[in-house]
C-alpha cells in the first residue's frame, strides 16, 4: 500500500461524508448504494478504509458539521465497521454494521418516500453476507455463531418497517427473500411462516406488483418449503413459476430451481429430458431418471446411495426415495408387457414368483412375503389396478389400464 | 365542616377529575395519541360518568396537548368542581361520616353512597374494567409516559421494568395530573423527581396530611393502599403483581386512584419502609431515626394505638402489618395533629423525603430531617415545596377549596410547574387541606404510633441493621422471630431514646438472648386476637384482595379469608403471617373505629395524592417485593438494595439448572416474580434462617456489583459462586420440583449420587419409583452443575427406563440433554441413542425436515453401527409402508429399539390391514396376517404353525375384530379376513388405556393409590 498522508486520509473521509450527505439530500439512491456496499470491494471504499485506519479521529470530522453530524449515528459505526472489515475483523465489523443499519432504518422510517429502498436492499444484503462471514469467523474460533441470527432479527425489523401500507411495501419482498436465505441457512425454516403469511394474506398489495426478481426468489424458497412438506402440486406450481420468470441467462439460478423442481416433477410422474440434466449439470438425477424409465430398482438405490449426502443436504432425499414405488410399477409394467407378448390371454395374471425372479435378477434379495407386501402397497396406492390373490399368489391386473399414469398427480399417500 | 366535607369530596372529585380529565383528553384527542387508547378502554366508561358529574366543563378545557396545561386548567375546573363537590358533600352529611362513606364507596364497598358522583360503583367498574382490559387501555399510556417509567425502572431494578414502568407512569398520569406532569416535564430527574414531587405534593397539600398520607401510603403499600379498605385493594394488587406482572402496574395505579393518590405516594415511602421491617432490622432503624419532634409524636401514637405485637412486628418482621397499621394510625394522627403541628408536618414530610431519597439510592443520606433530601434530587424543587408548604398551612386554616390541592401538590412537585403550582395553590389548595385534616381527626383517636415507626425507618445506621439481621438470623421459626423482633424493637427504641443509636457500635454489640417465644407469642396474639373478630374485615379483605380482583368482602367471609390469607401467604412469608395477624388486629381496631372515618381521610389524601400515584406503583411494587422477600435491608440506600436484591435474588434463584427458565420467567413475570423466586430460593433454607440470611447477603453482594441490577444480563453473574455443593448423605430422595434455590443439606454430592444411581438400577420397584428417584438425581446433578460421565450415565439410564416403559415425555427430556452432553464430548453410548433418536423422529414426529437433518447429521461411522443401521432400515420401511419389513425389523431390533417401535406397532398394523383389505381379494388368511404383522413370536414356515403360534393367531383375530375387520372361516375352518367386507369397516379403536393428559404413568389408579397412603 502506498504511503497515505494524513491530509489525503482527511480528504478521503471528508469526501465520503460529502457524498453521503449529498446522496441523502438529493435522494440519490445509486450513489448512496455505493457508499454502503462493502462487499463490492470498490476501490473507493477500500481507500476510505485505509484512510480511516490512518486517521483515527473521524468522529471529530463528523461532528464538525451539522451536515454530517446528523448522520453520525449511521456513519460512525459504519466507519468502524469498514475499518474492521478492511482488517478482516469481521465480527467487530458486523457488530458495527448492525448498529449503523439500525440507525439507518431509523432514518428510513422517517423518510416519507421510498426513495432509499435500493440502499436498504444493499444494507439488507450486506448485513446478511457480513453475518455469514462473521459466523464463519466465530465458528473457527470455537465460539457459537450467532450473528446470522442477529441479522435475521434485524431484517425482521426491517420487514416490519416495510410491510405496512404505502410505497415502501414494494421492498418487503426483497427483505423476505433475504430472511429466507438466512432461515434456510440456519435451518429455522419454521420462522418463514410468519413472513409468508404476512406476504400472502395482504390484500392491499398484489403479489404481482413486487419486483420480478423478488417474486422469483420468493417462489423458489416457498417452493422448497413445499418440497419439505411433500406437498408436490404446490411445490410444482411455485417452482415452475420461479423457473418461468427467472432470468433465462442465469444458468446458476435455473439450476438451483431445477434441483428441486426435477424431484418434484419426478414425484408426479413427469420425467425430464437428459439434455436438461446435462445442460444444467444435474447429472446426479440422471441415474434416477434412468431407473424410473427402466424400472431398475437397483439403479435407483445405487443412485440414492451415491448421492446420499448431497440429497440429504438439499432435502430431496426423502422425495427421491419415494420414487421407489414408481420404479416397482415400471417393473411390473414391463413384466406385463412381456407376458402380453407371450400370451395375451393370461397377461393380466402375474405370478408373484415372476416378480421375485425379476427382482432377483436385479440383485434385489427379497422374499415372497416382502414382494407380496410391495404389490399390496402398489395396489393400495393405485399404482397398479387389480387385486392380489393370496392363496394362489397371483396379482390379478385390471384389464383396463392396469398401470395408470400419474399425469401430474402425486402418488396417493 | 362544610369545608372539610367539601375537601373529601373534592379529593374524590379530584380523583375522578384526574381520571376523567385524562379520559376526556383522550376523547378530545388533545392529548397525545397514546392516551387515546387508554381512554377508549373500559375504564373510560366509568370515568366518564364521573367526569360528567364533576367536570364536564373541565374536560373541554383540559384537552391540552401538554400536561402542564392540564394542570392549569384543572385547578380552575376543580374549583368549579369543588363547588359542586361541596354541595354534594353538604347533601351527603357531616364531614367524617360522609367521608367515610365515600371512602368506602371508593374502596369498592357497596355501602358507599355516591355523594361524590364517582361512588363505589365507578371504582368497581373501574376495577373490573381494569382487570379485564387493562392491557389495551394501559399499554399506550405507558408508552406515552415512558420517560417517567424509565427512570423509575432503574430504581426498582425490576426486570419487568418495561411493563412496570408503564403502569407506574400510567397511574400517575391517570390519577395525578400533577404527578404526570412532573414526570413528563422532568424525565431526566426520573424517580428522584417523582419522589420529590411526592414530598412536595404532600408537603404542600397537607402539612398535616403528610403524615396521614404517609400512613395511608404505608397501608396502601403494605396491604394495598388507601386506608383500611384500601389495604384490601392493595393486597389484591400485590397478588396481581405477582401473578400478572404486567397487570400489576395497572392494578396499582387503580389502587392508587381509588384510595387517592396520597396513598400512592405514601405507599412509596411505606414500601421502602416495609421491606425493611420484613427483613427485620432496617425498619426499626428507620423508625427511630426520624426527626426528634416527629418521632416523639409518632412514637407516642404508635405506643398507644399499635398493638404490642404490632410494634415488634413493625420493627422486625411485621413490616407490612406495622406499616399498614401505621398507615391507618398515622391517618388518625394526622387528623388530630394537623392543626396543631403544621410546622411539624413539613418536617415530617422532610423525613419522608429522606426516606424516599434513601430508597432512591441516589440519596444515601436519607435521614436528613428537612428538605435536603428533596433538594438533593432536584434543587429546583426545594423552593416550590417551601412555598407550597406555607401555602398549605394557610390553606388548612382557610380550608378553602380542596380540589385544587392535589394538583397543586403536583405542581409543587414539578420544578417547572412552580408558577402553576403557586397559582393553583393560591386558588384552591388551602381548603383542600383543611378538609383532609378533618377526616384525619376522626382517625386520630385510634393511634398514631405505627406511622411514627414508619417515619422513623430509614434513619438507622447500617450497622444496626446488620445487628438486627444477626439477631434474627438465629431465630428458628416465626414465633422466635417475632419474639426476637420485639426485643429488638425494645433495644432500638431504647437506644434511640437515649440517643445512642448512632453512637453504638452495632457491629460489635452482643446479640441478646433469644426471648421466650411462648411469652412473646402470647403477647403478640392476645391483643390482636381480641380485636380480630371485629377487625378481621380489613385483614381478610386484604387477603382476599390478593386473590380476588375485587376488594369486596363480606364480614362473615373475613375470618375465613383471613385464614386463607395466611395459608396462601405462608408460602412466601412465614413472618408475614404472624405479622399479619397482629396487623389485622391493629387494622381491625382502626377499621372498627373508623372504617368509615379512615376512608374519608384517605379520600382526601387520595385527592391530594394525585401527584403521588406515579410513585405509588413503584412504591407498591417495592413494598410488595420487600414484603415478600421479608427483606431486612432497608436503609438509606434501600432502593439500591432492593434493586441489588432483585438482581441478586434472580441470580440466586437461577440455579444453573433453571438458569434459562428462570430468566425467561422473571422477564415474563416482572420483578415480582423475581422477588418471589428469591423468596422461594431462601425458603428451603428456612430450616436455618441464618443460612438464609447469609445467602441473601451473598446475593446482595453479588447484586451490588451490578449497579443496574435487573438490567444486567444474567450471564454476567458468576454461577460458579452460586453453585450448590451438596452435603446430603441420603441415597434415596424423592423428587420435588424446585421452586427456590436448593438447600445444600438436601442435595447429594456426586459420590452419593453414584450410589443412588446404582440403587435405582438394582431396584425391583416400579417405574414410577425409579423415575422419581432418577429425576431427583438429575436435579441434584443439575443444581451442582455436575456434567460428566455420571451425568451421561444417569440420563442414559433414565432414557432407557423411559423407553422401556413407553414414557416418551421423559425420554425426550433425557434425549435432549444427552444430545448436549454428547456434543460436549462426554463419552457415552451415543450411537445407541442416535438410533433411538432416529426412531423417535421417524415414528413419533412427522417432521420431514427434522428427519432429514438428523439423517444428514449421522456420520459414516454411525451408519455402520448396528443399531443405527437398524433404525435407518426401520425408517425406510415406515416411509414406504413396507409392513413386512417393519415387523421383521421389529423382531430383530437391537437394544431398546423394539420398545420404541412398540409405540408404532399399532399404527403400522392398522395401515397394513387397511392396505391388505384394499388390495387382497377375496380373502387373506388370518394366520398370514398374524405372521406378517408380528403377532407370532417366530416366523413360521408357510405351511404350518405350531401351538406356540396359536396364541399369536388368537391375538391376531382378536385384534382384527377389535378393528372392525370381518373374519370368515373358510372350508377348512381356517379363519380368513374378508378383504372386501373389511375394507369399508376398518377403524382405529380408541386406545383403552388412553389418559386425557396423554401420560399413562399418571394414571388415576396409580395416583389414587399413592395419595391414599398418605395421611390426609
Amino acid at each position: 500500500m502506498a504511503y497515505l498522508s494524513m491530509g489525503e486520509a482527511h480528504r478521503r473521509i471528508t469526501d465520503y461524508l460529502n457524498r453521503f450527505s449529498d446522496a441523502v439530500f438529493s435522494q440519490d439512491v445509486s450513489s448512496l448504494k455505493q457508499l454502503l456496499s462493502f462487499s463490492s470491494n470498490s476501490p473507493f471504499l477500500i481507500s476510505l478504509a485505509d484512510a480511516l485506519n490512518l486517521f483515527q479521529d473521524a468522529n471529530r470530522l463528523i461532528k464538525q458539521s451539522d451536515k454530517y453530524s446528523q448522520f453520525g449515528d449511521i456513519i460512525l459505526p459504519l466507519f468502524r465497521s469498514l475499518q474492521n472489515y478492511r482488517t478482516g475483523n469481521l465480527v467487530e465489523s458486523y457488530q458495527a454494521f448492525e448498529k449503523s443499519a439500525n440507525a439507518f432504518i431509523q432514518e428510513f422510517r422517517n423518510w416519507e418516500s421510498a426513495w432509499a429502498l435500493e440502499a436498504l436492499y444493499v444494507l439488507a444484503y450486506e448485513i446478511r453476507v457480513l453475518a455469514e462471514r462473521a459466523d464463519r469467523e466465530l465458528a473457527s474460533t470455537g465460539k457459537s455463531p450467532e450473528k446470522l441470527k442477529a441479522a435475521g432479527s434485524y431484517l425482521m425489523k426491517v420487514f416490519g418497517v416495510l410491510a405496512g401500507k404505502g410505497a415502501k411495501r414494494v421492498g418487503a419482498l426483497y427483505v423476505t427473500c433475504q430472511l429466507f436465505k438466512i432461515y434456510f441457512k440456519l435451518g429455522t425454516v419454521h420462522l418463514c411462516r410468519s413472513v409468508i403469511r404476512s406476504i400472502e394474506t395482504a390484500r392491499i398489495f398484489d403479489f404481482e406488483e413486487f419486483p420480478k426478481r423478488d417474486k422469483v426468489t420468493y417462489m423458489y424458497y416457498t417452493g422448497r418449503l413445499e418440497v419439505f412438506n411433500e406437498n408436490f402440486p404446490a411445490a410444482d406450481q411455485k417452482l415452475s413459476y420461479s423457473l418461468m420468470h427467472c432470468n433465462p441467462q442465469n444458468g446458476a439460478n435455473i439450476r438451483m430451481i431445477l434441483k428441486y423442481l426435477i424431484p418434484v416433477k419426478l414425484s408426479i410422474g413427469i420425467l425430464p429430458k437428459d439434455s436438461i440434466l446435462v445442460k444444467f449439470d444435474l447429472v446426479e438425477y440422471s441415474n434416477i431418471v434412468q431407473a424410473l424409465r427402466r424400472g431398475d430398482l437397483r439403479l435407483l438405490r445405487q443412485a440414492l446411495q451415491d448421492h446420499e449426502d448431497q440429497f440429504l443436504r438439499s432435502g430431496v432425499y426423502l422425495v427421491l426415495e419415494k420414487l421407489e414405488l414408481q420404479v416397482y410399477q415400471r417393473l411390473l409394467k414391463k413384466i406385463y408387457i412381456i407376458q402380453k407378448q407371450k400370451d395375451p390371454s393370461k397377461a393380466h395374471q402375474m405370478k408373484l414368483e415372476v416378480i421375485v425372479k425379476a427382482l432377483k435378477w436385479l440383485e434385489m434379495d427379497m422374499d415372497v412375503d416382502e414382494v407380496e407386501c410391495i404389490v399390496a402397497i402398489l395396489i393400495y396406492k393405485n399404482l397398479v389396478k387389480g387385486y392380489f390373490a393370496h392363496k394362489s399368489k397371483v396379482v390379478v391386473l385390471s384389464k383396463q389400464d392396469p398401470f395408470p399414469k400419474l399425469n401430474g398427480k402425486p402418488v396417493n399417500s | 365542616m362544610m369545608n372539610q366535607g367539601g375537601n373529601p369530596q373534592n379529593l374524590a372529585s379530584v380523583d375522578p377529575n384526574v381520571v376523567e380529565n385524562r379520559y376526556i383528553i383522550d376523547a378530545s384527542q388533545s392529548q397525545t395519541s397514546s392516551y387515546l387508547p387508554s381512554t377508549t378502554g373500559s375504564g373510560a366508561v366509568p370515568w366518564n360518568t364521573h367526569g360528567v358529574d364533576n367536570r364536564s366543563a373541565e374536560n373541554g378545557n383540559i384537552s391540552n396537548s401538554t400536561y402542564y396545561h392540564e394542570q392549569h386548567n384543572e385547578p380552575l375546573i376543580r374549583n368549579v368542581q369543588d363547588g359542586q363537590n361541596a354541595t354534594s358533600l353538604a347533601n351527603s352529611s357531616s364531614l367524617g361520616a360522609t367521608n367515610a362513606s365515600d371512602y368506602n364507596g371508593y374502596t369498592s364497598y357497596p355501602n358507599a353512597s355516591d355523594p361524590y358522583g364517582y361512588g363505589s360503583t365507578g371504582y368497581q367498574g373501574y376495577y373490573s374494567s381494569y382487570q379485564q382490559p387493562p392491557n389495551h387501555s394501559y399499554p399506550q399510556p405507558v408508552g406515552a409516559y415512558q420517560n417517567t417509567g424509565a427512570p423509575y425502572q432503574p430504581n426498582s431494578s425490576f426486570q419487568n421494568t418495561g411493563s412496570y414502568a408503564g403502569p407506574a407512569s400510567y397511574s400517575s398520569t391517570y390519577y395525578n395530573h400533577s404527578d404526570y406532569q412532573t414526570a413528563g416535564g422532568y424525565p431526566s430527574s426520573g424517580y428522584s423527581n417523582q419522589t420529590t414531587t411526592w414530598n412536595e405534593g404532600n408537603y404542600t397539600n397537607y402539612t398535616s396530611h403528610q403524615y396521614p398520607n404517609y400512613a395511608a401510603d404505608t397501608s396502601a403499600s403494605y396491604s394495598s393502599g388507601p386506608s383500611g379498605t384500601s389495604a384490601a385493594t392493595s393486597v389484591q394488587y400485590q397478588q396481581h403483581y405477582k401473578q400478572w406482572a404486567d397487570y400489576y402496574g395497572q392494578n396499582q395505579t387503580e389502587v392508587s386512584c381509588a384510595p387517592g393518590t396520597e396513598n400512592l405516594s405514601v405507599a412509596n415511602t411505606s414500601n421502602q419502609v416495609c421491606p425493611v421491617p420484613g427483613v427485620t432490622s432496617g425498619y426499626p432503624t428507620a423508625n427511630s431515626q426520624p426527626l426528634p419532634t416527629y418521632t416523639s409524636t409518632w412514637q407516642q401514637d404508635s405506643s398507644s394505638s399499635q398493638m404490642p405485637s404490632v410494634q415488634p412486628t413493625a420493627t422486625v418482621n411485621g413490616s407490612h402489618d406495622s406499616y399498614w397499621n401505621h398507615g391507618a394510625q398515622s391517618f388518625q394522627n394526622h387528623h388530630v395533629i394537623p392543626v396543631q403541628q403544621n410546622f411539624q408536618k413539613p418536617l415530617d414530610s422532610n423525613t419522608y423525603d429522606n426516606f424516599q431519597d434513601q430508597n432512591k439510592v441516589a440519596c444515601p443520606q436519607g435521614p436528613k430531617s428537612l428538605y435536603p433530601p428533596a433538594q438533593q434530587i432536584p434543587p429546583s424543587y426545594q423552593p416550590p415545596p417551601m412555598q407550597t408548604s406555607p401555602l398549605l398551612d394557610n390553606r388548612r386554616v382557610s380550608k378553602v377549596q380542596i380540589p385544587t390541592n392535589p394538583r397543586i401538590a403536583s405542581n409543587l412537585s414539578l420544578g417547572l410547574a412552580k408558577a402553576e403550582k403557586d397559582n393553583s395553590t393560591a386558588v384552591a389548595a388551602k381548603p383542600a387541606y383543611i378538609s383532609v385534616a378533618l377526616p384525619k381527626t376522626n382517625e386520630q383517636v385510634i393511634s398514631h404510633d405505627t406511622a411514627d415507626s414508619v417515619l422513623k425507618s430509614g434513619m438507622f445506621p447500617k450497622s444496626l441493621r446488620g445487628y438486627v439481621e444477626r439477631a434474627l438470623a438465629r431465630c428458628k421459626d416465626d414465633t422466635e422471630k417475632t419474639a426476637c423482633q420485639a426485643v429488638l424493637k425494645e433495644i432500638i427504641t431504647k437506644a434511640n431514646d437515649d440517643g445512642t443509636v448512632w453512637k453504638r457500635d452495632w457491629d460489635t454489640e452482643p446479640v441478646f438472648l433469644l426471648p421466650n417465644t411462648d411469652l412473646v407469642n402470647k403477647d403478640l396474639q392476645s391483643t390482636p386476637l381480641s380485636s380480630l373478630p371485629k377487625y378481621k374485615r380489613s385483614p381478610s379483605r386484604r387477603t382476599k384482595s390478593r386473590w380476588e380482583p375485587l376488594p369486596e368482602e363480606k364480614l362473615t367471609d373475613k375470618l375465613a379469608s383471613a385464614s386463607n390469607n395466611t395459608v396462601k401467604f405462608s408460602g412466601w412469608m412465614h413472618s408475614n403471617e404472624k405479622d399479619r395477624k397482629p396487623i389485622s388486629g391493629n387494622m381491625s381496631k382502626e377499621n372498627g373505629l373508623s372504617n368509615v372515618k379512615f376512608n374519608p381521610p384517605e379520600h382526601k389524601s387520595g385527592g391530594k395524592n394525585f401527584q403521588l400515584p406515579i410513585k405509588r406503583p413503584r412504591l407498591a411494587a417495592n413494598t410488595f417485593n420487600t414484603a415478600e422477600n421479608g427483606d431486612a435491608s432497608s436503609d438509606s440506600d434501600k432502593e439500591q438494595n432492593i434493586t441489588a436484591y432483585y438482581s441478586g435474588a434472580i441470580a440466586l434463584a437461577n440455579t444453573p439448572e433453571e438458569k434459562m427458565r428462570r430468566e425467561n420467567r422473571s422477564k415474563r413475570f416482572e420483578k415480582a416474580s423475581g422477588n418471589r423466586a428469591d423468596f422461594n430460593h431462601f425458603k428451603p433454607k428456612n430450616a436455618g434462617i441464618g443460612n438464609l440470611y447469609v445467602r441473601r447477603a451473598s446475593a446482595l453482594l453479588i447484586s451490588k456489583n451490578f449497579e443496574d441490577g435487573g438490567s444486567r444480563a444474567v450471564e454476567d453473574i458468576d454461577w460458579d459462586a452460586l453453585t450448590v455443593k451438596g452435603t446430603c448423605q441420603e441415597i434415596e430422595k424423592r423428587y420435588l420440583r424446585l421452586t427456590s434455590a436448593p438447600d445444600p443439606s438436601t442435595v447429594r454430592p456426586e459420590e452419593v449420587l453414584e450410589k443412588a444411581l446404582l440403587m435405582v438400577q438394582n431396584s425391583e420397584k416400579n417405574y414410577l419409583y425409579k423415575c422419581d428417584q432418577l429425576k431427583s438425581i438429575r436435579q441434584d446433578l443439575t443444581v451442582q452443575r455436575i456434567r460428566n460421565h455420571l451425568t451421561v450415565k444417569v440420563y442414559e439410564t433414565h432414557a432407557r427406563l423411559a423407553i422401556e416403559n413407553g414414557d416418551l415425555f421423559e425420554y425426550n427430556q433425557c434425549q435432549s440433554q444427552l444430545k448436549i452432553l454428547y456434543t460436549e464430548g462426554i463419552e457415552g453410548c451415543h450411537l445407541e441413542f442416535a438410533a433411538y433418536n432416529q426412531l423417535c423422529v421417524i415414528l413419533h414426529s412427522n417432521n420431514k425436515r427434522e428427519l432429514l437433518s438428523s439423517m444428514s447429521r449421522l456420520s459414516n461411522k454411525a451408519k455402520e453401527d448396528k443399531a443405527v443401521k437398524h433404525a435407518l432400515a426401520v425408517r425406510a420401511a415406515v416411509t414406504s409402508g413396507n409392513y413386512v419389513l417393519f415387523f421383521r425389523l421389529y423382531k430383530t431390533a437391537p437394544n431398546l429399539n423394539t420398545c420404541l417401535m412398540d409405540l408404532y406397532v399399532e399404527k403400522m398394523r392398522f395401515k397394513a390391514v387397511t392396505c391388505m383389505a384394499r388390495s387382497y381379494r377375496p380373502t387373506v388368511p388370518v394366520s398370514y396376517i398374524a405372521q406378517v404383522l408380528g403377532f407370532t413370536s417366530v416366523t413360521p414356515t408357510i405351511e404350518g404353525y405350531d401351538e406356540k403360534d396359536s396364541d399369536g393367531l388368537e391375538e391376531c383375530s382378536e385384534w382384527l375384530k377389535a378393528h372392525g375387520a370381518s373374519l370368515v372361516p373358510d372350508n377348512s375352518g381356517e379363519m380368513q379376513l374378508d378383504a372386501k367386507a373389511s375394507s369399508s369397516t376398518l377403524f382405529m379403536p380408541e386406545p383403552e388405556d388412553a389418559v386425557s393428559h396423554g401420560d399413562t404413568s399418571l394414571a388415576v389408579n396409580d395416583f389414587l393409590t399413592r395419595t391414599s397412603t398418605q395421611p390426609s
